[in-house]
């Protein structure tokens, strides 16, 4: 079994962030078969909507991670739409001058807004994966700032031309699956919430496994909890390997 | 040996768990090395009286000894004196408590006769504060997890108690030590962050944690896996698998 992470922040509200805990955090992977993973980035560190110095620190640390582990870890730049195309398409160059592979968004706007037309064009431009904070907003009513399944589903749907990763399955629940039923360029991430029973057979049934990525939130969340609540999921081996590999490695083009 | 303290029987009609016959049940957890289970009747959450519940429940794991059932208690009823003879008869003389889901708190004064009575009876009790992700639960059911303000204030107003408290995560243990709450014990199955275990056991005595899978909400793979992968001492391990809870129920 092999596996990528599409979904973690090594570094979580500040802790994390040294060569020693980079590299516990990554030897725990290795030890579990997660051969690379994403780094999302400390996103939430200085709330929910950053300025452009406090991106620029974020994804420096990112960047940090990449240079002291090259063969591990793999960054995504950390965005606020909000602050407008200027910043956004610099920060998108920077990055993937820094060999940054794919953009992070989280709760600084809804995925519907206007904002986000600079982020998917520099996305369309770099060729790179947008991955969307999404949850389902119906017990959550923050949906100004938050986006709801629906809303990254009809994201993906008005930018076809770009991969977009839906985060958190469980978080989007039965209803969030249907939302992104049929749409060729969005993928589910399997990350969020506690390791509840059903979600990811569901998922599979209605979005096959070539829209499903392994992801899992650490260090919300523990490798091993979310690797086996996914390898309980009734799947071929073929599906398997794509969910947890194939997939990711597919969308990060490795 | 494994010894489950968080399992329930029946179908919740909000997700698409399984909805295991206690045959389908206990062989789900032998096939997980899961010895005995302490199960519960999921219907007694949302019917009206749980002693129907009750005793489908002991009736369904009567051949079935590694199901030992925990009936619940709703001490909102006014028989509840009727509850707790039903409960006595049960293998661990325990009761399973879900406030949220049946209207009351736990501090509240016209309790107090009940939690008496309780004690007077020498009934284990086990407090469930969460069986789901509040920000997952069906919409129309408008309510919120177990405060962990409110749990405190009923550790202290029952010193004498020592419930089993499941779901709760580890913030909510954090918040329970600070303000200064030992009289009591916790289950693993909401416990999850990076190494899951092993900080909760830097955190909180190893004596008062017990093994709890929250079959079938939760994947059993998925709630053994914070065990297996733990850095703990022999010593540590065997008295969250079995030990604590042998000692609790008196096993």
């Amino acid at each position: 079994m092999r596996a990528i992470d599409i979904h973690t922040h090594p570094v979580c509200f500040a802790k994390g962030y040294s060569r020693r805990e980079a590299d516990h955090f990554a030897d725990l992977g290795l030890a579990q078969s997660i051969k690379r993973m994403v780094s999302l980035g400390d996103v939430l560190v200085f709330g929910a909507r950053p300025n452009e110095k406090q991106i620029r620190f974020i994804n420096d640390q990112t960047h940090q991670l990449m240079r002291w582990r090259p063969e591990y870890y793999i960054g995504f730049c950390c965005l606020n739409p909000v602050l407008g195309e200027r910043p956004v398409l610099q920060e998108v160059e920077r990055c993937i001058a820094l060999g940054f592979r794919g953009i992070k968004l989280e709760i600084s706007n809804n995925a519907r807004d206007a904002c986000m037309k600079p982020v998917m064009a520099a996305a369309a431009r770099w060729n790179v994966p947008v991955l969307q904070h999404t949850w389902s907003m119906t017990n959550i009513k923050q949906r100004r700032m938050h986006s709801d399944p629906e809303d990254t589903a009809h994201l993906a749907r008005r930018h076809p031309n770009v991969q977009v990763i839906m985060a958190h399955l469980t978080g989007c629940g039965y209803r969030g699956v249907l939302e992104a039923k049929g749409v060729d360029n969005l993928v589910v991430d399997t990350s969020g919430g506690f390791p509840e029973s059903g979600i990811l057979d569901y998922a599979l049934q209605h979005l096959g496994a070539d829209h499903i990525v392994y992801g899992s939130d650490l260090p919300i969340r523990e490798t091993g909890v979310t690797l086996q609540r996914t390898l309980a999921g009734k799947m071929s081996p073929a599906e398997r390997e794509k969910v947890l590999y194939g997939n990711a490695r597919r969308i990060l083009k490795l | 040996m494994l010894i489950d303290t968080h399992v329930h029987l029946g179908r919740w009609p909000f997700t698409f768990a399984p909805d295991y016959t206690a045959k389908q049940l206990a062989a789900h957890l032998r096939a997980h090395g899961i010895s005995h289970a302490l199960v519960s009747p999921l219907d007694a959450v949302l019917a009206p009286d749980p002693l129907p519940a009750n005793r489908a429940l002991f009736s369904a794991v009567r051949r079935l000894p590694a199901l030992l059932p925990i009936p619940t208690v709703n001490p909102a009823l006014a028989h509840w004196h009727e509850q707790l003879d039903f409960a006595a008869t049960g293998p661990l003389r325990t009761i399973k408590l879900y406030p949220n889901f049946h209207n009351y708190r736990l501090d509240s004064h016209r309790l107090s006769a009940f939690f008496t009575e309780v004690q007077k009876r020498k009934l284990k009790l086990i407090i469930s504060v969460r069986i789901e992700d509040d920000r997952h639960r069906y919409f129309a059911l408008r309510m919120k997890d177990v405060p962990t303000k409110q749990i405190a204030a009923f550790l202290k107003l029952y010193p004498k108690l020592h419930p089993l408290v499941v779901g709760l995560g580890l913030p909510n243990v954090r918040e329970l030590a600070k303000l200064k709450c030992e009289n009591f014990s916790a289950d693993t199955s909401f416990m999850e962050w990076l190494e899951s275990i092993s900080t909760l056991v830097r955190e909180f005595p190893a004596r008062r944690i017990l093994f709890g899978s929250h079959a079938p909400f939760f994947i059993t793979e998925a709630s053994l896996a914070k065990l297996k992968t733990a850095q703990l001492s022999a010593a540590n391990r065997a008295a969250i698998c079995s030990g604590n809870a042998k000692r609790f129920f008196g096993l």
